[in-house]
């Protein structure tokens, strides 16, 4: 769905921009707002895992519609959460549409990829052994359709007509072919990988919790 | 067994795409080198350039070069004839007349030049003298089509008829009207004339001068008909496609229709075959005492095509950034289709020429680029058994190979994790290398199927009765309309937009991508972008995958 080369969203002026970019890191810092035990190791955490999966969208720009954010937005998900994966799926979108171009489609992008890292928390991904790979594939390849529509309706600008806008997503459907295919060989590649980077090290307190409570119910 | 017999069919599917896009090795590159070029700076060469046996005449068009241009065989200039009257695209051929006499008198060799403005000129190829020269009617444009010998005369399709004139002094011997018509070419038979018209109607005229019209109801004619054995071949051009039609010369009936691609070129023939093209195929087809299909190759053409001696065809792709096309006929039923880098990119719609000099091939282009090269084959001695071996291409072909061969031996072993991360990755990578050719073809065929219904862009009365049926652009500037119009034969909306721009004197900036070009900015103003409307369409895909009709009203809007 970004075959359009004529055709733009509503143009947003600086003030509008700078507003809308305040909007979204708000938002971020809102959904990262909880407390937690080990605040500044969960930052640290965060903040990588956000600059590297930018820094790789940015470096695979030039492959079109290929979006390894998709993939990482619903593991992130799964694996810590709705909140921090929306937040995650938020402050990608910013960071890496700083360097790719940054308009009135971000929000849509956030929004897309937030509601796939809310999907993800939802969709029973992780189990006790670890991540269910095949139900993470075809998570993934529903999500590139998802994304893709999502984004789409940022080229609504009042001028844009409901045949006009069936007929544009028509128009894309390769690339959402594309963003499928790419989320497929993300997620059988790197998807385990990527999880066990998530997976969350226990503390000691949580640790001595465990321990004492299968002691208490061992006594 | 069942999953051995599932391993052989997943090789051989996904082998399919590897064999169809394995690059033919170019020959005539390795075999032609660039003897010399000539850039005219500006306007495009329009049509082929033509040898007189000592000089290559190249006609001009555009703006500021309606001109024919001589140079020696090393490249010199010799001589050159502008005509400043012109009302720009002049594409009819130069034709190249040797010396000869009949009832109406003796004439000497000369090149026969029609214009725009209405303008037969006889010029000395040799010093580019004018011999004689004479005015024909002009409605918007004169000449634009292939002038055509019978015996003393030359039969000159004007701008709504067809003229005959004396080649020793151009005394007009009758004027025939016929009805509207644009690079509509004659072709001469046995019983007089063909010709057709901007209405789908083949006119047959005879040697005395009467005119009787045929309405074959298939679309504009554009070019000469072709003479075969099965009846005349026509390439008509329709809205959304084009039609290539026998007709029974007799009698103008329609003996075989076959469905082609929009915007036909000219067609060709050598013998019983004949070659046609539009923007998405070439075609030939054999034609005996009937028609018949032989072969087609996917190709982007929309101008002259000249089949040379030796089978070969050279023809322009009418694309941006686009190469040419070398394709050569078995004279049975293959005709194969390789690249060509010649160092002329984008559009084009000139054919190229060769010609023989001291024993030596030389092969010369030109296109919009108004840049003219001219290669010369190696002799047998010169040839160079140097062969280009592209890294890139052939490291990613083995990456291929490797995967698809990984992945079957994984398949066949069970280990099913490894054969999804194996052939993803290789279907991964086929799909992007066919993704601009996929998504441009789905594009297109998409607009078919769902045309937009929107409210047509209405006829300005202010606007010249010239414009009247050609293409028009209207750009929007600070609040201004600025509209350019007259303009005819492009056939999509970016090499419309930059032909307009060129006329409006407005720069414009562009650049490709992998989903085609994005233009940047026009006469300097960026705004937030541009879109465009085709006949009140928004534009959905790039512009120039974005197909336009002969009368198509193209506006620019910045956002």
């Amino acid at each position: 769905m970004f075959q359009a080369m004529g055709v733009h969203g509503p143009t947003l002026s600086p003030l509008a921009g700078l507003l809308l970019d305040v909007v979204l890191l708000a938002s971020a810092f809102l959904l990262l707002a909880k407390p937690t035990k080990r605040p500044i190791y969960d930052s640290l955490f965060m903040i990588t895992l956000v600059l590297s999966v930018s820094l790789l969208r940015v470096v695979m720009q030039p492959l079109p519609n290929v979006q390894p954010v998709t993939v990482a937005a619903l593991l992130v998900g799964a694996q810590l959460g709705a909140r921090r994966g929306a937040a995650f799926a938020v402050l990608v979108a910013m960071i890496s549409n700083f360097f790719i171009g940054d308009g009135w489609w971000t929000v849509f992008q956030a929004a897309g990829w937030a509601s796939i890292a809310f999907a993800g928390s939802r969709l029973h991904l992780v189990s006790s052994s670890g991540l269910n790979l095949g139900r993470a594939c075809m998570a993934s390849l529903v999500a590139a359709f998802w994304f893709d529509f999502i984004v789409s309706f940022s080229i609504i600008n009042g001028t844009f007509g409901l045949s006009e806008f069936i007929i544009y997503l028509g128009h894309g459907l390769p690339f959402d072919f594309l963003h499928a295919i790419g989320n497929l060989t993300f997620m059988v590649w790197l998807g385990t990988w990527f999880y066990n980077i998530l997976e969350e090290e226990p503390t000691l307190e949580e640790i001595e919790f465990t321990v004492v409570n299968s002691h208490g119910i061992d006594g | 067994m069942y999953r051995r017999f599932l391993a052989l069919l997943f090789i051989s599917l996904f082998l399919l795409p590897l064999a169809t896009a394995q690059e033919e090795s170019n020959t005539w590159e390795v075999s032609n080198s660039l003897a010399w070029e000539h850039n005219f700076e500006s306007g495009f060469i329009s049509t082929s350039p033509i040898f007189t046996g000592e000089l290559i005449l190249v006609r001009t068009s555009g703006n500021g070069e309606p001109a024919v241009t001589a140079f020696g065989v090393n490249g010199e200039m010799v001589w050159h004839h502008f005509n400043n009257a012109s009302t720009n695209n002049d594409m009819s051929p130069l034709l190249h007349v040797s010396a000869g006499e009949g009832p109406c008198g003796t004439w000497q060799e000369m090149v026969l030049v029609g214009w725009s403005d209405g303008q037969i000129q006889a010029l000395n190829p040799s010093n580019g003298d004018l011999i004689w020269s004479i005015q024909s009617e002009v409605r918007g444009w004169g000449v634009t089509g292939e002038l055509a010998l019978d015996g003393e005369f030359v039969l000159v399709p004007t701008r709504q008829g067809l003229g005959k004139y004396c080649l020793a002094d151009g005394q007009e011997q009758w004027w025939t009207q016929t009805n509207l018509a644009w690079r509509n070419g004659v072709a001469v038979t046995e019983t007089g004339y063909f010709l057709g018209d901007e209405y789908g109607k083949l006119w047959h005229v005879d040697r005395a001068g009467s005119a009787t019209g045929y309405a074959l109801q298939l679309g504009k004619i554009r070019h000469a008909p072709l003479v075969t054995d099965a009846g005349l071949v026509i390439h008509a051009q329709a809205a959304q496609e084009s039609t290539v039609a026998v007709v029974n010369a007799a009698n103008g009936l329609v003996t075989q229709q076959f469905t082609a691609g929009p915007s036909p070129a000219v067609p060709t023939s050598r013998g019983q075959f004949v070659v046609t093209g539009d923007s998405s195929s070439i075609r030939i087809f054999q034609c005996t005492s009937v028609c018949e299909p032989v072969d087609e190759v996917p190709f982007h053409t929309n101008g002259e095509m000249n089949w040379f001696e030796n089978g070969m065809l050279l023809l322009p792709s009418n694309i941006p950034e686009s190469k040419w096309g070398l394709f050569s006929f078995d004279g049975l039923d293959n005709l194969s289709y390789t690249e060509l880098d010649i160092g002329l990119y984008g559009y084009g719609t000139s054919s190229a020429m060769q010609y023989v000099h001291d024993g030596t091939t030389y092969t010369a282009f030109g296109n919009d680029q108004s840049l003219l090269r001219v290669f010369s084959g190696y002799k047998a001695e010169e040839t160079s058994l140097v062969d280009e071996f592209d890294w890139g291409v052939q490291g990613l072909v083995f990456i291929l190979f490797i995967l698809i061969g990984s992945s079957t031996v994984l398949f066949l072993n069970g280990k099913f994790d490894w054969f999804l991360r194996t052939s993803s990755l290789f279907i991964l990578i086929i799909f992007i290398l066919l993704l601009p050719n996929l998504s441009s073809q789905w594009s297109k065929t998409v607009d078919e199927q769902f045309p937009v219904e929107a409210i047509p862009e209405q006829w300005n009365e202010q606007w010249p009765d010239t414009w009247m049926g050609t293409q028009i652009v209207i750009i929007e500037l600070n609040g201004e309309e600025h509209a350019i119009g007259g303009i005819v034969g492009h056939s999509d909306v970016y090499s419309l937009t930059m032909d307009a721009c060129n006329e409006l004197d407005f720069e414009v900036a562009s650049e490709p991508t992998e989903l085609g070009y994005y233009i940047k900015s026009i006469h300097g103003v960026e705004a937030n972008g541009w879109e465009f409307f085709v006949d009140g369409s928004k534009g959905i895909v790039s512009a120039d995958n974005s197909d336009i009709q002969a009368t198509s009203i193209v506006r620019w809007t910045p956002v």
